[in-house]
């Protein structure tokens, strides 16, 4: 009965889709060449972005969007390699790091221009890091440069001269760098977007430095050091960037242009993917992933991803201001069946916020399902088998994927809690907004490690760190973060400084862990050079596209 | 004594009592009044008929196709879709008849107004028409909604209060051209008031076109419900509407095809049924057509 029934419905369908296939064969694009075959022709990457960028300015942008645009257009001192991560020399041709760990000096090359011609040197990096801790500008990633001396003081404010801040050009070539603790990763953070050097001139041209939201960052006006320069951007269409023949290492770029799409709808993306109009897309829809698997398509790119997917409680809101609530909420979510029933693509059920076996970390948590447990704490808290909770909304970014976890989260809660949350999604820009501003109760969120080391997922939660945005401060975990941590003699005594740190923030719990990414990437098999790796950070200077002879169409 | 003697001896039907006669006759339109009035039914009663609860999940179960158990089968989360499409049509035919019911009563009256006036109160209604038709239509509804809050009767009002513009361009036209018919002219000449002969004359002359647009409107208005719940500012889930009911299984169509079948044959059938009706009502009901 059921396979009879199930045979029908599929003939049925597929005759309706037969229908709609002829149908935009008949109407649609008089040429018959697709963005894929031409792109491979003219070196045109034809890249699916997921959604409009929030700015390309990247002392503000703080979403993976964003970062995508920024690398293309900009580079910092060192590079990483692309499939081991290790430093590359980028601007920098070389660095020497004292015996302490503490000072790093860098050779910069002399070959090296901005876009527009401009002779790019040690002193632009020390007006863009100046720039970069004006409080006045709100850089939400300001506590990346936390680790160099005397910069967190300058930004509070402590100290007002920066000549005292540990940035120096020694002369044109020469950028001295003094840490206030022997930071291992700081070569991993000077590939980040939020510490790379940006164009005086243009800035000043467009406004202030440290004013948000100036017209620098738009067509025609942007100047950057990276390997490709802004062409075109059109809001919620595209964004172009074409090669910059400025650029030191210009010959040994292969590809011509990028074309950035921003397309918020996962299904849609697929869709564009599958018909040849892009290259590259980086979602697939969860219940895509089997069919492509089911035919074990060279184009699903699935890799460990170093990321996580979490709910942000807003610690002022009344009734989330009880960590027995909160704890509540965490214990009655079943990672398993969302990764399981939903993601259904290799994700790892998060139970603490950093993702296992990240720099050798591995997360302790006392975080478990536990129905039972929660609906005590609950009782506890003063909602005996959830009566009288308070209406709270779960706000998402507008996305089919998104919306999935929250209805079976919402159901979860229900279920296990007896109570009601409701949902509410908004676009992208909104959403960012409405985070930043704290104008939410629980809104889902995703951190991407934007460097290998357990700190990256844990700084982000001290008082006044730009990303926290749920109102949580407790001091004893910024003393473990800012001021044990950095000082621990062996890098096992580091990791325990952490796992003592990650156990308080989940025992507090202003945040819910809920899985660990993986990344699934569509990639066109004309994409050479496609490298994959646990920040999912393309490089666009070495990939060059080579159709594959035969299979074209 | 002599008027009595002058009655004739066979009473004279009403429009209505006329229109239902002919309607009898015609069976395709009373096919679709009656799978209406059956979804109307269901949708009454469908807290106490459903199988199982709407929001009623079992992760483990996933999407499968139907079967004795789930008729319907079920969506990734193990919903029973036949449960979900019957909650969905109560919310789906609520909207229709509602927003479409505001906006049939304020375009037929505003259309009747400004056709039979003329002149400068004309020009400027239908001004006001115009302007509302230049204003992005999707704008002016998440505007009511962000001033009056996202609450789901004033969705179909608000849905309704942009839906009128067309039905008063129609009525307007088809006023137009009847106020200068002779039987018009006739009633204006025995003294009846203007209001009088709007109501007795010139509403019922429109029916036809009215009723047919009206059939249109309905499924286009559960659309946009769909659309703007998409866009979070109508129904939420796990609430679920046949509109989003279809959004949500176009995303899976390939995979689990019985997501977007049921409710697409839900929807379609509705509208069918409407369409019939609609015909069916426009025969009966148009004056013109002579009397049997």
């Amino acid at each position: 009965m059921k396979r009879q029934l199930s045979d029908l419905t599929f003939s049925l369908c597929s005759t309706i889709a037969l229908t709609l296939l002829s149908i935009f064969i008949l109407s649609g694009c008089g040429t018959s060449e697709n963005n894929v075959s031409i792109g491979n022709r003219t070196g045109t990457l034809h890249w699916g972005n997921g959604t409009e960028p929030q700015s390309l300015d990247p002392h503000i942008a703080t979403g993976v969007p964003e970062h995508k645009i920024i690398i293309a257009l900009m580079e910092g001192l060192v590079l990483k390699d692309s499939k081991t991560l290790e430093p590359r020399p980028g601007v920098a041709t070389s660095w020497d790091i004292s015996e302490d760990g503490r000072v790093y000096t860098f050779h910069l090359r002399k070959n090296a221009r901005w876009s527009n011609g401009d002779p790019h040197n040690a002193h632009d990096y020390v007006w863009s890091w100046w720039r970069a801790l004006q409080p006045a500008l709100g850089n939400l990633y300001a506590y990346m440069y936390f680790s160099i001396e005397n910069a967190k003081e300058y930004y509070e404010g402590s100290i007002k001269d920066f000549d005292q801040v540990g940035v120096k050009a020694l002369d044109d070539f020469t950028l001295q760098v003094r840490l206030k603790n022997p930071t291992p990763y700081f070569l991993q953070l000077l590939d980040h977007y939020s510490l790379y050097p940006v164009h005086r001139q243009t800035i000043e041209k467009f406004g202030g430095a440290d004013e948000r939201g100036t017209r620098w960052t738009y067509e025609g006006n942007l100047v950057g050091n990276g390997a490709f320069q802004l062409l075109e951007w059109k809001i919620n269409r595209r964004v172009v960037v074409e090669r910059n023949p400025h650029y030191w290492d210009a010959e040994n770029i292969k590809l011509n242009k990028i074309v950035f799409y921003p397309t918020e709808n996962a299904i849609t993306e697929e869709r564009m993917f599958r018909a040849g109009q892009l290259h590259y897309s980086g979602t697939v829809p969860a219940d895509k992933v089997a069919t492509y698997q089911s035919r074990n398509d060279p184009a699903l790119h699935i890799d460990p991803y170093l990321g996580t997917y979490f709910y942000r409680l807003n610690v002022r809101v009344p009734h989330l201001q009880d960590k027995r609530v909160r704890r509540a909420l965490g214990m009655t979510i079943d990672r398993e069946q969302i990764t399981q029933r939903i993601l259904k693509a290799g994700q790892i059920p998060a139970y603490a916020m950093t993702p296992p076996n990240t720099m050798g970390y591995f997360p302790e948590s006392d975080l478990a399902f536990n129905p039972e447990a929660a609906k005590q704490l609950l009782a506890e808290a003063g909602y005996p088998n959830g009566e009288g909770f308070p209406a709270t909304e779960i706000l998402y970014n507008t996305s089919e994927g998104h919306r999935k976890i929250a209805v079976a989260i919402q159901q979860m809660w229900k279920t296990h809690l007896n109570i009601d949350v409701k949902l509410l999604n908004q676009e992208w820009k909104v959403y960012l907004n409405s985070v930043s501003g704290r104008d939410y109760e629980i809104a889902r969120a995703g951190w991407i490690g934007d460097y290998v080391d357990p700190n990256n997922f844990l700084d982000m939660f001290l008082c006044n760190g730009g990303n926290n945005r749920t109102g949580w401060c407790n001091k004893e975990y910024d003393r473990l973060i800012l001021e044990e941590a950095p000082t621990a003699k062996t890098h096992a005594e580091r990791l325990a400084i952490f796992t003592a740190a990650e156990k308080m923030l989940m025992e507090d719990m202003p945040v819910i862990p809920i899985y660990i990414y993986t990344s699934n990437n569509l990639v066109n098999t004309s994409v050479k050079n496609f490298n994959d790796n646990i920040l999912n950070q393309p490089s666009f200077k070495e990939i060059y596209l080579e159709a594959d002879t035969g299979v074209e169409n | 004594m002599a008027i009595k003697e002058l009655q004739p001896d066979e009473q004279g039907t009403s429009l209505w009592q006329d229109a239902w006669i002919k309607l009898c006759k015609n069976y395709l339109a009373l096919f679709g009044l009656a799978v209406l009035a059956l979804l109307c039914v269901i949708s009454l009663l469908t807290p106490w008929i459903a199988p199982y609860g709407y929001e009623e999940q079992n992760l483990l179960l996933g999407a499968t196709a139907p079967s004795l158990e789930h008729w319907l089968g079920t969506d990734i989360f193990g919903r029973d879709m036949l449960t979900r499409i019957m909650y969905g049509g109560r919310v789906s035919l609520t909207v229709g008849f509602i927003a479409t019911a505001v906006a049939l009563l304020i375009g037929v009256l505003w259309g009747a107004v400004a056709g039979f006036v003329g002149g400068r109160t004309d020009a400027v209604m239908m001004r006001i028409v115009d302007i509302m038709y230049a204003l992005p239509f999707m704008i002016f509804i998440v505007l009511l909604m962000v001033v009056f809050g996202r609450n789901i009767l004033l969705l179909f009002v608000a849905i309704g209060a942009v839906e009128w513009l067309t039905m008063a361009r129609i009525v307007r036209s088809q006023v137009m051209s009847l106020r200068k018919q002779e039987f018009v002219e006739a009633a204006h000449s025995l003294g009846l008031s203007e209001w009088t002969i709007i109501r007795r004359h010139i509403i019922p002359n429109t029916l036809g076109p009215v009723i047919v647009y009206t059939t249109l409107t309905i499924p286009s208005v559960m659309l946009l419900e769909a659309f703007l719940s998409f866009l979070g500012l109508g129904i939420q889930p796990p609430q679920s509407s046949w509109g989003l009911l279809i959004n949500y299984g176009v995303e899976s169509m390939e995979e689990y095809p019985w997501l977007l079948i049921f409710p697409g044959v839900a929807l379609s059938l509705t509208l069918f049924a409407l369409n019939f009706l609609g015909d069916g009502l426009r025969d009966a009901l148009d004056p013109r057509t002579s009397k049997d």
